[in-house]
């Protein structure tokens, strides 16, 4: 794999002295040519700011870009061999849908047979090829959508930049576009960079995550590693949900701490590179609700008592109380048989061997 | 209970609809009567019906011998400069109104007002006290001639004022905010992330502007037009005042023929022929409005 876009600390300020707001801080990343990459955080945290240095609209304010070994700071966005899906779609209304998809390579010159026979493939591509002559507005938002992604996808670009494409689109509707797009991004090898402020979205459909906020990457790496392994307690809080549970170390060695239970049991927990905290200190560690299962109060791992019961359907939520007064919730798989048990109830829990962390700082 | 509020709602705009009537259709119905009745000897008319005025529109008789006729070039010309310099001056402000809508348009929101209550500043004042100030400008002894004398650019006074190009300047002034507020209104609502777009998808500035910012903007471009170019064709204070007796518009020669002339068919038939030529313009943006907009939403 080789590097399709290295951005070396790369600083966005907007606006100056007083009311300067420094947007991105000194993001160092490296997309590889061929991946679903993901800039995944809640708004604010500069993903869109940093798609929009990508396809240069706007321009940094330090560090370095380059796009296929190419520098591109400074330069325009109508020079870059990247491509935007916008949030909005932004398919000009003035034209149909074959004219949308034509629009860019007839900006670039090509030949109108060219034209037209990238237009017709790119229609088949979409499953459009019926409402080629329709305008924008005559066609749903999820044809929409799919007229936005062929438009950008037309002129080859080495990179389809997406801005949050699938937020606008309904649940049933966006699953769908969510595999369509991962499709579309195998077939055509095109790299795609995906900004999204939906975890599950970025779970699904990413070889590789980078989590934002306030301007930096706190973690970058697969789905599996930012899910399984978070790096900080945001990270752990925006992805999926976790239980965070303050517990006392009684020893430390190496990569791994063995932490004092509530209710007298303890656990061995994996501790980040770097860390090695003293006997008796507090930590905060983490586990995914899914990680522990019930079983007899007789040698479990924690004792808690049943709250409140969320059903979801595949599964139900069980808000517990330790006995120490933390919360805990522990998922539960549903079938036809399993009924959700009475407020007061007393569950023994065991973890999952490994799947307690603790988390740095 | 909605259908029985809208039963009377229609009242409310009756007293518009009076006054419309009585002070627009009634006077057209006697404008159009006029033009096919025989002109009184001090003025007025004689209630002989004749079309002689419409055939006075097109054609002159000969003085000695009325049988021969000829084509009225005198008439003609000035209709064809009429239609020449409204459409001249429609696309001058076309051309100056467009940057000056972009520059508003792109202001923060804040501040829009206030360059919008700038544009306005011009109706404040009278329209013959405006056009004399354009005429002070352009004078033999004006400001501009002086101006260039002064400086040493130029030994003889250039003759502006009673010139086409006089008049051209003045309505051009004159008519300018009707082509940028419309303007302007579309800008305002055009959604600049299609610019984005536009450039995202290799096009250059120029394209941009070609393929998605005028085509966006269409609509103002024609409501500008038709306001601009209605008002041109039928000016008459303007060309009374830059233009003299030399560069008549229509206007001027139907003013004409109702005074001095003392040929009130005549005037009455060369102003329905001026409410033709407008009503046709309208219809041609009607036509060009309803095939854009047929197809786009809002």
């Amino acid at each position: 794999m080789s590097t399709e876009i290295h951005i070396n600390n790369l600083t966005k300020i907007f606006g100056q002295g007083a009311s300067a707001f420094r947007a991105l801080s000194g993001i160092t990343l490296e997309i590889e040519t061929g991946e679903f990459f993901t800039l995944l955080g809640p708004s604010g945290c500069g993903k869109t700011t940093l798609l929009r240095l990508i396809a240069g609209f706007e321009q940094p304010s330090a560090g370095s870009l380059t796009i296929n070994g190419q520098e591109v700071a400074g330069k325009g966005p109508n020079v870059r061999p990247v491509n935007t899906v916008f949030q909005n779609y932004a398919l000009f209304p003035h034209m149909t849908v074959a004219q949308n998809i034509g629009f860019g390579l007839k900006m670039l010159g090509k030949p109108r047979a060219e034209v037209d026979a990238t237009v017709a493939e790119m229609l088949a591509l979409v499953r459009m090829e019926t409402l080629a002559h329709r305008r924008p507005s005559e066609i749903s938002g999820g044809q929409q959508q799919r007229v936005a992604l062929a438009r950008a996808l037309a002129p080859r670009p080495r990179v389809l930049l997406l801005d949050e494409p699938l937020s606008a689109l309904d649940l049933k509707l966006r699953k769908e576009m969510q595999s369509e797009l991962k499709r579309l991004q195998l077939e055509t090898g095109i790299t795609f960079v995906f900004v999204t402020h939906d975890q599950e979205e970025a779970l699904t459909m990413s070889d590789r995550i980078a989590v934002m906020s306030a301007g930096r990457i706190l973690q970058l790496g697969t789905p599996h590693q930012i899910y399984h392994a978070p790096a900080e307690r945001f990270v752990a809080d925006f992805i999926g949900d976790t239980n965070f549970l303050d517990l006392p170390v009684l020893s430390s060695d190496g990569d791994q701490a063995r932490v004092s239970l509530p209710g007298g049991a303890s656990a061995l927990a994996h501790l980040p590179a770097g860390m090695l905290p003293v006997p008796g200190q507090t930590v905060t560690t983490v586990i995914r609700p899914e990680q522990a299962q019930e079983g007899p109060l007789e040698g479990a791992d924690l004792v808690a008592e049943v709250e409140t019961a969320v059903f979801f359907g595949t599964d139900t939520h069980l808000h517990l109380r330790l006995s120490d007064g933390q919360g805990f919730i522990l998922r539960r798989q549903n079938n036809a048989q399993t009924a959700e048990p009475a407020r007061g109830t007393r569950l023994g829990l065991r973890l999952t061997p490994g799947a307690l962390r603790v988390l740095r700082g | 209970m909605e259908r029985q509020t809208h039963g009377w709602k229609w009242l409310l705009c009756a007293p518009a609809l009076v006054v419309l009537i009585a002070a627009a259709s009634g006077p057209l119905l006697v404008v159009a009567l006029y033009s096919v009745l025989t002109p009184g000897t001090l003025g007025g008319v004689s209630w002989v019906v004749s079309f002689e005025a419409w055939t006075r529109v097109f054609v002159s008789r000969d003085i000695f011998d009325p049988q021969v006729v000829s084509w009225n070039s005198a008439h003609l010309m000035i209709f064809w400069r009429s239609i020449v310099l409204s459409f001249q001056t429609t696309v001058i402000c076309a051309f100056l109104g467009f940057p000056t809508a972009w520059f508003i348009a792109t202001r923060p929101p804040a501040s829009r007002t206030l360059w919008l209550f700038l544009i306005t500043i011009p109706f404040w004042t009278n329209l013959l006290i405006r056009t004399f100030a354009v005429q002070e400008m352009l004078r033999n002894s004006g400001t501009i001639n002086a101006s260039l004398l002064w400086l040493g650019l130029i030994e003889q006074p250039i003759q502006m004022l009673y010139t086409d190009f006089a008049v051209l300047v003045g309505m051009a002034y004159v008519f300018l905010p009707l082509m940028v507020l419309p303007l302007y209104a579309a800008m305002e609502k055009l959604d600049f992330r299609l610019v984005e777009a536009g450039y995202d998808l290799y096009a250059s500035r120029l394209q941009v502007l070609l393929h998605v910012i005028i085509p966006m903007v269409k609509p103002g471009f024609i409501a500008g037009s038709i306001l601009v170019f209605i008002p041109s064709i039928g000016a008459y204070v303007t060309p009374r005042v830059l233009g003299g007796g030399r560069t008549m518009m229509l206007g001027n020669l139907i003013g004409l023929q109702f005074g001095q002339g003392q040929n009130w068919p005549l005037g009455a038939a060369l102003s329905m022929l001026l409410l033709v030529v407008v009503v046709g313009a309208l219809i041609y943006y009607l036509r060009v409005v309803n095939q854009d907009g047929g197809q786009r939403r809002g």
